[in-house]
């Protein structure tokens, strides 16, 4: 095993794990709101982005904003139904209502796309960069760079504009920023349609590495708890570290141990977290909220 | 909740009725098996109504549990030769271990992290029972023997659906039995006044780490005890049982009718297992318009069923408003309130 080969792969995968989640980090920290078809919605996204450019042959760069407008308009249709349980953080029913979308999406994409697996390529996977024995794709090094421009954008935008600010006052107290003027219901709109249109770039992105299914991303939901609660909830830089930790530990472990079983072991890492940190969890909860 | 006089008189009627109703429709082979899979999803579904209902959290690892029924009477029977008895108490004692765990675990988590990680115990089992050759990989286990709960020279054994329809329809009574008295059961207050108001509880001398973990050993034999009648059903098991179907039935059988009623997991799994085995519209469309119900529900009826029945009711009694203990599960802070 070439070691310097699988942190290569780890730092694109870690991306890769970052760029996913970064929709839901958002969604947690700012409207206290969990997304358990976020999976699905990836799927969608990387369904949208396939369709886009293997049958109505649009080009790559036009099909993933084509896909975030289909993965926003999808949020957005999630938040209106959700709307009233959202006001009052009824999260038992969000968190359920969440996965019947989830399902819907996933009905709704093998009746449109059918159950076969297809494969996303794109000018930019095609191409390979080497260095004597390493090597990696186009498409590795966009998902890279995307992950570290989209996170140095979003933290900007939260800490340095107005919009920012609404937001945060929102995930600071509801109640109070609506009493200020804050259209609480516009941000929580805002912040779902972001989660929709964030998850389809991710999946426009990463999914041209692996084939797609119509049955994935429940692998994708479990990177992202791990990558959300390991970088401390709601935190955004907290998150991009968390998510290159994860993919050199998956990498390694993969490469190391056993490739089948990289989820299960991401998953003892998640227990292993809460376990030993649950204070620092529940802290991150109220500093988030 | 009608008079409980009448409701002794009630519900061995509806008993009655419903152990009939599939010689009532028509009695083929085809109702049978619709009625087995009804009685043993509902089953399913009341191991997770009080979770859901009783103690207002979302556990996403019961589907583990109706799997690990399922794997260990496979196992056990396959491997170890035990019969119906045996396999039982076998289920029994490894969904209770995998509580335990699972409950020590996320003793301390709530809401959305206790949801989070029993979700995430979902998706390793998927991933652990369709790779490890003990639990027969990706091929699963075949050739599970017919049930045999024979005792003493009484010969119990079932061959098909339709004899298995009365195992079925005990093991639904029984479980109904116990859901009601847990109900009506200490720990059942305890873990309502857990859910309602955590603080208030602990000051009237209620655990609730411990009140959570002794519900969720309660509930995780019922939904196993449906695993172990699945697999007989099925005669082999694979990691399909772990399917989000499942969660997503069983979940639509606890909010459908509406919270904390008796029969409401019962009376949904039957309306969603009559839509797919009788009215399909294939597959996908089938999870569509599942998937559909379970968010439409909650989003615009979050009382379920009865809260369109309710209103009924009340203009019967002739206009006395009552109010009954809250069927839904009311938001643990106050409402933000809708901007207008």
């Amino acid at each position: 095993m070439n070691l310097t080969q699988q942190v290569i792969n780890g730092l694109v995968l870690g991306h890769a794990y970052a760029l996913v989640a970064i929709g839901w980090t958002l969604l947690l920290g700012v409207a206290r709101l969990v997304n358990f078809g976020h999976g699905q919605m990836y799927m969608l996204g990387a369904f949208v982005t396939w369709w886009a450019v293997a049958k109505a042959g649009v080009p790559y760069l036009l099909a993933v904003p084509f896909a975030m407008l289909v993965g926003a308009a999808f949020g957005l249709v999630m938040q209106r139904v959700m709307l009233k349980a959202t006001f009052e953080q009824n999260l038992v029913s969000i968190m359920i209502m969440t996965l019947g979308f989830g399902y819907v999406l996933h009905g709704g994409a093998a009746l449109i796309f059918g159950s076969t697996g297809q494969i996303l390529e794109t000018s930019l996977s095609r191409h390979e960069f080497n260095f004597g024995d390493l090597w990696f794709t186009g498409q590795d090094l966009a998902i890279v760079v995307a992950a570290i421009v989209v996170f140095i954008c979003l933290k900007w935008v939260l800490d340095g504009t107005r919009i920012g600010r609404l937001v945060r006052m929102v995930a600071e107290d509801p109640k109070l920023a609506q009493l200020a003027g804050v259209n609480v219901r516009r941000v929580y709109y805002g912040v779902f349609a972001f989660e929709g249109a964030a998850v389809a770039f991710a999946a426009g992105m990463v999914a041209p590495r692996t084939p797609i299914l119509t049955s994935m991303g429940f692998e994708e939901v479990i990177m992202t708890f791990v990558v959300v609660v390991f970088g401390g909830i709601g935190s955004v830089k907290g998150s991009y570290f968390a998510g290159v930790a994860l993919g050199l530990f998956t990498a390694l472990f993969g490469a190391l141990v056993s490739p089948a079983y990289t989820t299960a072991a991401a998953f003892l890492v998640l227990i292993a977290l809460l376990v030993l940190r649950p204070g620092g969890l529940s802290a991150g909860v109220a500093g988030a909220h | 909740m009608p008079h409980p006089k009448l409701r002794h008189i009630a519900l061995p009627l509806v008993g009655v009725a419903v152990f009939a109703a599939p010689a009532v429709f028509g009695g083929s082979g085809a109702v049978y098996s619709a009625a087995v899979l009804i009685a043993i999803f509902a089953v399913m579904a009341y191991g997770l109504d009080v979770i859901v209902s009783d103690l207002g959290e979302v556990s996403l690892a019961h589907t583990v549990f109706f799997a690990a029924g399922s794997y260990t009477t496979a196992l056990l029977s396959t491997r170890a030769g035990f019969d119906g008895w045996g396999t039982l108490a076998g289920t029994v004692l490894v969904a209770l271990g995998l509580a335990l765990l699972i409950g020590l675990v996320t003793l301390r988590l709530r809401e959305f992290v206790f949801s989070l990680v029993t979700y995430a115990v979902g998706v390793v089992a998927v991933t652990l029972a369709s790779n490890w050759q003990f639990l027969g990989g990706s091929d699963g286990l075949r050739g599970i023997p017919q049930l045999d709960l024979s005792i003493a020279g009484l010969a119990l054994t079932a061959r098909n659906d339709q004899e298995l329809w009365p195992y079925a329809f005990a093991l639904l009574v029984i479980t109904v039995y116990l859901v009601d008295r847990f109900r009506h059961s200490r720990l059942g207050a305890a873990a309502i006044m857990t859910h309602l108001n955590p603080r208030l509880a602990t000051v009237g001398g209620i655990d609730p780490a411990r009140v959570r973990l002794q519900v969720f050993l309660f509930s995780a034999p019922i939904s196993a005890a449906a695993g172990w009648l699945y697999a007989y059903q099925r005669a082999y098991v694979s990691a399909d049982v772990l399917e989000a179907y499942f969660l997503i039935l069983m979940l639509t059988a606890v909010v459908l009718v509406g919270r904390r009623q008796l029969l409401g997991p019962l009376f949904a799994t039957a309306l969603v297992l009559t839509q797919e085995k009788f009215f399909s519209l294939g597959g996908y469309v089938d999870k569509i318009i599942l998937g559909s119900v379970l968010v439409l529900i909650l989003g615009f009826f979050p009382q379920g069923l009865m809260g369109l029945v309710r209103p009924l009711q009340r203009l019967l009694r002739g206009g006395a408003p009552r109010h009954p203990i809250p069927a839904g599960t009311p938001a643990p802070s106050p409402p933000v309130g809708e901007p207008k």
